[in-house]
């Protein structure tokens, strides 16, 4: 049975390294106050890239978009890591659920 | 501030709310009881503190992705539980129904767990910050009030319906709602680079926005999408194609005695 389970797993293996091991640009943002510093961010159009969220707060915040089909809880005083795109040129909003009144900001893809 | 607060409560609640009313008419039409819902209501909030007490080493497994992991895992499974949930149903014998509960009950706490664990993620915010906890204990009530009405209104809806309808109801409503399911859960793992990320197909933000009260209630009823993309839209329908397949299958298979090996 082991030449058939081999094979099969050096696939798998393969397609979670090459995912794992690609190169994509990673764009920092961070949470203070309730904001997202820089609210504004200018990404990659085109590519797929990581968004690293680092929440300063103590309390927890959800990343959320619409637009770019994102959600994701991170905790006080914790970063989170998101993967977005390959984007098509345009500006796409997003924002903290749980501070929705303050927490605004979007992604500018060029 | 207020107004958020019921619409993040009531976000988190109306999907849990309308699983649970579908969950509780078919629970209706075989006289199984309630018991049932009850364990599964508090399985479902242990399971959700849990969830939300240890989010934070959840989130750091799998190179940070662990939430979007183990959320989507969550999600499949609930598809199978439903999926089993539709199949027991024409299973021809009494003997299948006995599962019934079990298979509601589990189906149901997992999507407290789900929904509930972010909830208790969001009030924990209030409980480090001090202020403003009981206003927004307040708020979340009514949010929880007004899904938890909306699951009501569609029991009654189902209560309404001849027994013969009802059962075809039942199906076609857990198709969708199980095929909403593996939809965010593909989705979830798009966003974890798991699966490979595709350009939308279209775009129905136009027509029925998905920021929408309207959206939001399409998005947890059937997985509303304003932009899928091709592969969103063939697991989407797959999933809920192979239910009803299956359903199907098992009720020829049922009606026709030559070919029930079972029996």
């Amino acid at each position: 049975m082991t030449r058939f389970y081999k094979p099969i797993f050096t696939i798998l293996f393969l397609f979670f390294a090459t995912a794992a091991y690609a190169e994509k640009p990673v764009i920092t943002i961070t949470i203070r106050d309730h904001l997202f510093y820089p609210s504004e961010v200018e990404v990659p159009a085109n590519q797929k890239f990581k968004l690293l969220v680092i929440n300063e707060d103590a309390t927890p915040e959800e990343f959320e978009s619409y637009e770019l089909n994102r959600e994701k809880v991170i905790l006080g005083k914790r970063k989170g890591v998101i993967f977005v795109g390959p984007l098509k040129p345009g500006v796409y909003p997003f924002f903290g659920e749980f501070n929705m009144s303050t927490a605004q900001g979007k992604l500018i893809a060029k | 501030m207020l107004l958020n607060i019921i619409v993040i409560v009531l976000r988190e609640t109306l999907e849990a709310s309308i699983l649970i009313s579908v969950m509780l008419s078919v629970g209706r039409h075989y006289r199984l009881g309630i018991s049932w819902l009850f364990i599964a209501l508090m399985a479902g909030l242990i399971g959700a503190l849990f969830y939300a007490l240890n989010l934070g080493s959840i989130s750091d497994m799998f190179d940070y992705m662990g939430q979007e992991v183990v959320n989507a895992s969550l999600q499949y499974t609930i598809y199978f539980l439903l999926l089993m949930v539709c199949v027991a149903q024409y299973h021809g014998s009494s003997k299948c129904l006995r599962y019934l509960p079990m298979l509601m009950g589990s189906a149901v706490a997992l999507a407290i767990v789900r929904e509930g664990g972010e909830l208790v993620v969001f009030y924990s915010g209030f409980l480090q910050g001090g202020a403003n906890f009981l206003n927004a204990a307040t708020s979340g009530f009514i949010g929880l009030a007004i899904g938890m009405s909306a699951g009501a209104l569609c029991y009654y809806a189902l209560a309404a319906l001849s027994s013969l309808q009802v059962r075809k109801t039942h199906i076609i409503l857990l198709c969708f709602i199980a095929g909403g399911m593996v939809l965010q859960a593909t989705q979830l793992l798009i966003q974890a680079d798991w699966i490979p990320a595709y350009e939308a197909i279209w775009d129905s933000n136009w027509l029925l926005p998905e920021s929408s009260i309207t959206g939001q209630i399409a998005y947890a009823v059937f997985g509303y999408e304003a932009t899928p993309s091709l592969l969103e839209l063939i697991v989407y329908l797959s999933a809920i194609l192979l239910m009803l397949g299956l359903v199907l299958l098992r009720r020829k298979l049922a009606a026709d005695p030559s070919l029930n090996v079972e029996k």
